[in-house]
C-alpha cells in the first residue's frame, strides 16, 4: 500500500494538479510564480528524490532560456526601453514578460512530470473511465499489449539473427525489407493469439449485459476534507485574481511589483495549494517520528 | 445427479473430411473429477469447447449435450457463463486487463456485479488463494504458474459448479505445474466443484482423477477408474497409449508378474510400498550401473566465461559469474525454474545480449560480434514457440527459401529427403498456423537441417506436446545428435533430459550450480528427479533414473521369486 500524498483518492490528486496547471497560467506575478516554482520542484523530489525531473532538468532549463531570450528580442511592445538592436527596441516589458511565460511553462511542465508518477496508467485511466468508460477499456487492452508485442518481436528477432536475417547490416533496402517482413509476422502472430484473449473475454461474459465497474479507491473523510480545501483556496485564488491581485501589470508599461495586503493573502493560499502533497507526506514524515 | 449428459454427439468442422467427434458418450457425474488425454487432434478440445456454449466451434453437430438434465442450449446464457468456468492453455493470452485486481473483477464487471457483492467475493477468494502479495503487480510481471492461478481465480469468483481446463499446465513448469494441479484437487474435494481437464501430463493427475478418457479419432477408447484403465491399456498392449501411464506404475506392470489391478501404484508412496514387498537381494547387481555415455574429449566449441548481466542499472542481476563450456557433440541440456535465468542464458549463448562482464564465445569469438554467415551457416535456433520461425505461407516455399539463401545445389532433391526424414511430407502445402506444434517442430528442424547447421539450440522442445509426440521428438534430436551435432537444450522437462541429454546442468540464482551427467545430477534430489527415482531411493532395489534403465539392469531372475 502507497502512504503519504500518493494514497489520497485519483480525484483529489487530479483536482490538484488542475489547480496547480490553471493557476500556473492565471498569476503571472514573478513572486508568485518562483516560489510555486520551487514548490513543484519540492513536490517532485517529495515523491522520488528527483529523478525523474533531474532527466528533464537540461531540458527545462535550456528552453526556458530559449523563451526568455528570444522573447524580448521578437516583441518590442513596452515603454521602458532597455536598450536597441539592430534598429529595434528591446524593451523590460518584454523581458519580464518572457520571464514570467517562460516560469509558467516551466510549472506546468514540472507538474506533468510529477503527474506522470502520481497519476499513472490506472490511476488515469480511473478517472477517465467516468468520462469515458470504453474508451478507457479499450485504452486498458491496448496497454495490456505492450508487454505481449514487446516479448514476441524480441522472440523474433532472436529466431531472426541466428537465421541471419540482421537489422544492423546490409543496404537500407534490405533492412527495410527484413523490418517489414518482422512487423507482418508481428501481426500475424499476435492476431493469431489475440483470438484466445477473445475466447477469455467471451468465456467470462463480456458484452453479455450491462457492465458495472469495481471500484478500487474509496472516498474517505481526509479525501473530502482536502477536496473542499482545495476547491476552497482556489476559489479565493481565482476570486483574487479576477480583482487584479497576484498579477502585474506588463504592457503597455510595466505596473508595480508592490504587495498588497490581499495580494499576502493569495500568495497564501496559493502556497497552500501548491504544498498539499509536501504537507500530506511530511505529516506521514512527522507522525513516524513522533511514535519513536 | 449428472452434471453433464453427452448422447451420441458428432461433430465435423466445415470443409473436413472426417468426423472430430464420432458418437461420444459420457455422463459426467457432479463432483467429479474427470481427466481427459489422447493424442494431438484427437478431438479433446473440441469436445471441450462443446461443453461452454460461448467458445462452441462452428460446425455440424449431432446428438446431445445435457446439463442438469436440460439440453445446454435452453439454459440462460448468464447462468451458463457463471456455472461453467472455462481455463485456456496460454497463461499469458488470456489475461485481458493490464492490472491484477481489474483483471480478477473483469467476469464479476461483465456480469453487472455490484460493488458490495464485488468486494465481499474479492476479499474471501484472494485471502484463501494467498493472492494478496500479487496486487501489486503487473499481470506481464507474473510467473506462468502466478499468471495461471490469476485466471483460475478471475472465474471461480463466479463461484461455478463445473470447470472445464484445457491443457492449463502445459506451459508452466513442473513445480508450477503442481500447484496449479493440487489447487484444483482442492477445489474439487472442499468445494465439491466438478473438474473436467485436458491434460498430456498425466504423471500425478491419475492419482487424483476419478475417472480417465482417453480418446482417439474422436472416439472415446478407454474409459473408467485410473487403475482399471491402465490395466487395460497393458493386457491390450496399446502402444499408442502406453507413454501415458506414469513410470512408477509401468514401471510395477513391466516387472511384477501377477499383478492385480489394486495394487497398481500411482504414487511414489504406493510404489515403495511394493517395493519393500520384493527381495532385496538385488542390491549387488545396482553396483554396476554406469554411464552408458563416454564422456567426450573433443574440443570446446561454446564457452561461457564468468559472465554477468542486468538488463537495467537497477535491475537485478541475472546472470551471476556464470560459466559454461560445451564440447563438440555434446549433448547439453540445461535446468532450472522459472526466472533462474535459463532464458537469458541462451540469449547470451545465442549473442541476443552483450553481457556486462565476461563473454560468451563461439570457438575463441565473441558471438554477439558474429554476423551473416558466421552465424547462420553454423547455428539453429528452435524456439518455444516454433511458429516463429515460419516467414512463408507453405512449409515448401520456407524450405525453398533456406535452399536460395544458402546456395545449396539440386535444392529440391535436398527438400524431398528432409520431408521423408522427418515424415512431414503431407504437409508439405499447409500453411505452418493450420499445423500442431509437434508438426511445427519437425518442420522447422526439417528447415535448419538444410543448410547442416553445428549447433543447435533449443528452447523448451517439450511444452504442450503430447507423450507420443514427445518420445518422437527426443528419437530425432538423438539421430541428429550421433550425425555429430552439438545440442544445447533448455528444458524444465527432467524426465525428458533424464532420458535424453548426456551433459545436464541445474541454473539456480543466476549461476550454474552444477553440472554433469544426468545420473549424477539427478539422483537423490527432492524435486529435480524423475518420479522412478523418487520411488527407488531408498528401496530394496537400485536406484535408477529412468523406466529403461531399470529394465535394463534389474535381472529378471530376481523378480520373479
Amino acid at each position: 500500500m502507497e502512504n503519504g500524498y500518493r494514497s489520497y483518492h485519483p480525484y483529489v490528486q487530479f483536482l490538484y494538479y488542475l489547480c496547480v496547471s490553471i493557476l500556473a497560467m492565471y498569476f503571472n506575478h514573478p513572486l508568485f510564480l518562483i516560489i510555486a516554482c520551487i514548490l513543484m520542484v519540492f513536490v517532485n523530489i517529495s515523491h522520488d528524490g528527483g529523478r525523474a525531473l533531474r532527466k528533464w532538468g537540461l531540458v527545462l532549463i535550456v528552453m526556458s532560456m530559449i523563451i526568455i531570450v528570444l522573447n524580448p528580442f521578437l516583441v518590442s511592445r513596452g515603454t521602458n526601453i532597455l536598450f536597441y538592436f539592430r534598429d529595434k527596441q528591446v524593451t523590460l516589458e518584454a523581458t519580464i514578460y518572457g520571464i514570467t511565460m517562460s516560469l509558467s511553462l516551466v510549472i506546468v511542465l514540472i507538474m506533468f512530470v510529477s503527474f506522470n508518477l502520481v497519476l499513472n496508467g490506472n490511476r488515469f485511466l480511473f478517472i477517465f473511465s467516468k468520462v469515458l468508460p470504453r474508451t478507457a477499456f479499450l485504452i486498458m487492452l491496448a496497454i495490456r499489449f505492450v508487454p505481449l508485442l514487446n516479448r514476441r518481436l524480441e522472440e523474433i528477432g532472436m529466431v531472426h539473427r541466428i537465421r541471419g536475417m540482421s537489422m544492423t547490416e546490409g543496404s537500407i533496402r534490405e533492412r527495410a525489407k527484413i523490418g517489414m517482413l518482422r512487423i507482418q509476422l508481428l501481426l500475424t502472430l499476435s492476431l493469431e493469439e489475440a483470438i484466445q484473449t477473445a475466447d477469455s473475454m467471451k468465456a467470462r461474459g463480456y458484452g453479455i449485459g450491462k457492465k458495472s465497474s469495481y471500484i478500487p479507491y474509496k472516498m474517505e473523510k481526509r479525501d473530502w476534507g482536502w477536496l473542499l480545501t482545495l476547491v476552497l483556496l482556489f476559489l479565493i485564488c481565482i476570486v483574487g485574481g479576477s480583482l487584479g491581485y497576484g498579477k502585474i501589470q506588463i504592457y503597455p508599461e510595466l505596473g508595480t511589483l508592490h504587495f498588497f495586503l490581499l495580494d499576502w493573502i493569495l500568495f497564501v493560499c496559493m502556497i497552500s495549494i501548491f504544498s498539499f502533497p509536501l504537507i500530506a507526506e511530511g505529516r506521514e514524515k512527522l507522525r513516524w517520528i513522533y511514535l519513536k | 445427479m449428472d452434471i453433464f449428459k453427452i448422447n451420441d454427439l458428432s461433430f465435423r468442422y466445415p470443409d473436413m473430411e472426417n468426423k472430430v467427434l464420432d458418437h461420444v458418450t459420457i455422463h459426467i457425474p457432479e463432483g467429479e473429477f474427470v481427466v481427459v488425454c489422447g493424442p494431438s487432434g484427437c478431438g479433446k478440445t473440441t469436445l471441450l469447447r462443446l461443453l461452454k456454449t460461448e467458445l462452441a466451434p462452428v460446425g455440424e453437430s449431432t446428438g446431445e449435450i445435457y446439463y442438469f438434465n436440460k439440453l445446454l442450449n435452453s439454459w440462460d446464457n448468464r447462468k451458463l457463463i457463471e456455472e461453467i468456468g472455462f481455463v485456456f492453455q496460454d497463461p499469458e493470452n488470456q489475461i485481458v486487463m493490464d492490472e491484477v485486481m481489474q483483471e480478477i473483477v473483469f467476469s464479476l464487471e461483465n456480469l453487472g456485479y455490484s460493488h458490495f457483492e464485488m468486494r465481499k467475493r474479492v476479499a474471501e477468494l484472494v485471502h484463501s488463494f494467498g493472492m494478496e502479495h500479487l496486487l501489486e503487480y503487473k499481470p506481464s510481471e507474473l510467473s506462468g504458474g502466478q499468471k495461471q492461478l490469476l485466471n483460475l481465480l478471475s472465474i471461480l469468483l463466479l463461484k461455478p459448479k463445473v470447470l472445464l481446463l484445457d491443457e492449463p499446465t502445459s506451459q508452466l513448469d513442473p513445480v508450477a505445474a503442481k500447484d496449479l494441479i493440487i489447487m484444483l484437487e482442492r477445489l474439487n474435494k472442499e468445494m465439491g466443484i466438478t473438474i473436467v481437464l485436458v491434460e498430456h501430463r498425466l504423471e500425478e493427475l491419475f492419482a487424483i482423477a476419478d475417472r480417465v478418457l482417453m480418446m482417439d479419432e474422436g472416439k472415446i477408447v478407454h474409459a473408467g477408474d485410473s487403475k482399471e484403465v491402465i490395466y487395460k491399456l497393458y493386457k491390450n498392449n496399446d502402444e499408442q497409449f502406453i507413454p501415458y501411464v506414469p513410470a512408477v506404475s509401468r514401471l510395477y506392470l513391466e516387472i511384477e508378474q501377477f499383478h492385480k489391478i489394486e495394487n497398481i501404484p500411482l504414487t511414489v508412496k504406493e510404489s515403495k510400498e511394493w517395493m519393500n514387498e520384493l527381495p532385496s537381494d538385488v542390491e549387488n547387481s545396482g553396483q554396476s550401473v554406469q554411464d552408458s555415455f563416454s564422456i567426450t574429449h573433443h574440443d570446446t566449441i561454446l564457452s561461457v566465461k564468468n559472465t554477468y548481466f542486468q538488463y537495467d542499472k537497477d535491475l537485478p542481476m541475472i546472470l551471476k559469474n556464470l560459466s559454461l563450456q560445451i564440447k563438440q557433440g555434446d549433448y547439453f541440456a540445461i535446468i532450472g525454474g522459472n526466472g533462474s535465468g535459463k532464458t537469458t542464458l541462451l540469449k547470451a549463448c545465442l549473442g541476443m545480449i552483450k553481457p556486462q562482464r565476461g563473454s560468451a564465445r563461439y570457438l575463441g569469438k565473441d558471438i554477439t560480434k558474429l554476423k551473416g554467415k558466421e552465424l547462420y551457416k553454423k547455428f539453429a535456433y528452435l524456439p518455444q514457440n516454433p511458429r516463429i520461425y515460419f516467414i512463408q505461407d507453405t512449409m515448401v516455399k520456407e524450405m525453398q527459401e533456406v535452399i536460395n539463401q544458402h546456395k545449396i545445389e539440386n535444392g529440391s532433391a535436398k527438400i524431398e529427403e528432409m520431408l521423408d526424414l522427418f515424415g512431414i511430407a503431407h504437409l508439405r502445402n499447409r500453411h505452418p498456423y493450420d499445423c500442431s506444434g509437434g508438426e511445427l517442430q519437425k518442420a522447422a528442424l526439417a528447415c535448419m537441417l538444410l543448410s547442416k547447421p553445428e549447433i543447435l539450440f533449443i528452447d523448451e522442445p517439450t511444452k504442450g506436446l503430447d507423450p507420443i509426440s514427445k518420445q518422437h521428438f527426443g528419437k530425432i534430436i538423438k539421430e541428429l545428435h550421433k550425425t555429430g551435432m552439438t545440442i544445447v537444450m533448455v528444458t524444465h522437462d527432467i524426465e525428458f533430459a533424464a532420458i535424453n541429454a548426456h551433459r545436464c546442468a541445474i541454473m539456480f540464482d543466476g549461476a550454474i550450480t552444477v553440472d554433469g551427467t544426468p545420473k549424477e545430477l539427478f539422483k537423490g534430489n527432492y524435486f529435480y528427479t524423475t518420479a522412478i527415482n523418487r520411488a527407488t531411493r531408498m528401496s530394496n532395489l537400485p536406484e535408477v533414473l529412468t523406466l529403461e534403465e531399470a529394465l535394463e539392469i534389474w535381472p529378471d531372475h530376481v523378480l520373479t521369486y
